[in-house]
């Protein structure tokens, strides 16, 4: 679960330098539109995991899916990352 | 035709309001022509429109619109004005006051219908400086894309961008022309726009692709009876459409190209991103493309926009976008702005105005900004900034971010800093621009 805390704690840096108050508790059910991460929030999360991980798996999706929770958002990275380790 | 004379061609309907009653054209109209029978002296008046609600803009336009000299559509953000523009709806000093003594209604109505004008309409746009700047427009060129198919009737459209603006001017012209009912989605976040969509029942809409992505993270889009899907104001990707046309798989979807310098545009209907290279070099939706030695598309619009000292027209005619292209597999697909503009979920940036602001601080010895690509809001401002070699540049960061926060809207803030102990000049704005846009 290491990418899962990985995502979690970048959540909670971008939220700083976004300047983007986070609610508490977040949890892997908190949707990511109510989670306090504005649309400029979110899109400085996926660059930085971008920066971080290698990889940014909605430019690489043919087909566009969206994450509607956190919990589907480190998903989508999860199965990124095992499809390049596998 | 003026705006007014064209609503009256139409059957009356019901224009949806968000959280106020819904209001029919036959009513907007009425209220229209209140206006010019109170305030007789606005007759040949420049007039600046200020933005209070749905139902009271229309019902402006159709008053001033062919009866006023100017109508100047006022954005959120400070903009000059000459003195002698009259300042609407009425508030303080500039206001034009209801004629007292007025003549019997009829008599004035028929002076007001003797009146009927050319009336200029401008928009606000952002000048390359990242000041905003006037553009002027005719009623016919504004309204030369807008379809009026009985098949539009039926459609009711959600209005997702400011209406003081191209883009959703071009939604609410749309609407009204076509006897459309216009549902006001321009507020909110997306989980408040879906709400709005859904309690309307909207089934058609136009949004950036930014803000589609964000639609589609509600998880709840499906539930809006969709007919019509239109994206512009940013690139729209292969991806988002070809999700959008799963989704929605009879609706009509298209993605728009607009250029608010040359004053017109074009739809895509296919559902592929960019448009066919044939369409090059021929004519299409009135006007003509081509790609010129800098890569840059060129338009040639049926009628130069007015008043046109801004952009560069060749002597056949053709206007140059600046927006920088490619041929790929017999399309033509945009890479983005020649100037360097970084455009953030469908708002432009313009890099030189960031820079002033990061060179405020005395440890920022030169500064870049440029955009980089996002898969969530098409680009994202990003700078390189030249510091000593001893500089906390943990420290300046901060520093940084506090100055942005206060001088600078949220999407013009850079996102992410490189920290370099010189910029090279050989790194040019085009280079970058084709790296973060590809």
């Amino acid at each position: 679960m290491e990418l899962h805390s990985h995502i979690r704690q970048t959540l909670q840096q971008v939220a700083v330098l976004a300047n983007c108050q986070l609610i508490e508790p977040i949890t892997d059910d908190t949707v990511l539109l109510e989670s306090g991460l504005d649309s400029l929030g979110f899109a400085m999360l996926v660059a930085q995991l971008e920066e971080e991980l290698g990889m940014d798996p909605f430019s690489e999706m043919q087909i566009a899916v969206y994450p509607r929770t956190l919990g589907e958002f480190i998903a989508i990275y999860q199965q990124a990352a095992d499809q390049t380790a596998g | 035709m003026v705006f007014l004379q064209q609503l009256q061609q139409i059957p009356a309907s019901q224009l949806a309001m968000d959280g106020s009653e819904p209001k029919s054209y036959q009513q907007l109209r009425a209220k229209a022509e209140q206006i010019r029978q109170h305030y007789p002296q606005l007759a040949g008046q420049a007039i600046a429109l200020h933005y209070t609600g749905l139902a009271e803009f229309i019902s402006a336009l159709l008053a001033f619109d062919g009866w006023c000299s100017a109508l100047y559509l006022l954005p959120e953000t400070d903009i000059s004005i000459a003195d002698e523009v009259y300042v609407w709806p009425a508030d303080g000093s500039k206001a034009p006051t209801a004629a007292v003594a007025a003549s019997s209604p009829e008599a004035v109505l028929e002076s007001v219908q003797e009146t009927v004008q050319q009336t200029v309409w401008y928009l606000a746009t952002s000048g390359t400086t990242g000041t905003p700047k006037w553009i002027a427009h005719s009623f016919t060129g504004l309204s030369r894309a807008i379809k009026c198919k009985a098949a539009q009737q039926p459609l009711r459209w959600g209005l997702c961008y400011q209406p003081y603006r191209f883009a959703g001017l071009q939604v609410l012209l749309q609407s009204v022309l076509s006897g459309a009912c216009l549902v006001d989605a321009s507020q909110g976040d997306a989980g408040a726009r879906i709400q709005v969509l859904q309690q309307y029942q909207v089934n058609a809409l136009s949004a950036t692709p930014s803000l589609w992505r964000q639609l589609l993270m509600t998880n709840q889009l499906s539930a809006v009876p969709l007919q019509q899907l239109t994206l512009g104001g940013e690139i729209a990707d292969q991806p988002l459409l070809t999700q959008l046309q799963q989704l929605f798989p009879s609706a009509r979807l298209l993605h728009i190209y607009a250029s608010t310098e040359a004053g017109v545009g074009f739809a895509v209907s296919d559902g592929k991103a960019g448009f066919p290279a044939a369409w090059l070099n021929q004519s299409h939706s009135q006007v003509q493309l081509r790609i010129n030695a800098e890569q840059h598309l060129c338009i040639k619009p049926p009628v130069i926009p007015l008043e046109q000292t801004a952009v560069t027209v060749d002597q056949h005619g053709f206007i140059d976008t600046t927006d920088v292209v490619e041929l790929r597999e017999a399309r033509v697909l945009f890479l983005g702005r020649a100037s360097g503009a970084i455009n953030v979920g469908g708002n432009k940036v313009h890099p030189e105005q960031v820079e002033q602001v990061l060179l405020q601080h005395d440890a920022v010895l030169q500064a870049k900004v440029y955009g980089k690509a996002s898969s969530v809001l098409g680009q994202l401002v990003v700078a390189d900034i030249a510091v000593a070699p001893d500089t906390d540049t943990k420290a300046l960061q901060a520093d940084l971010m506090q100055l942005c926060f206060k001088q600078l809207q949220r999407h013009q803030i850079p996102t992410r800093y490189y920290w370099l102990s010189q910029l090279s000049n050989s790194n040019t704005g085009k280079l970058s621009r084709k790296e973060s846009n590809v």
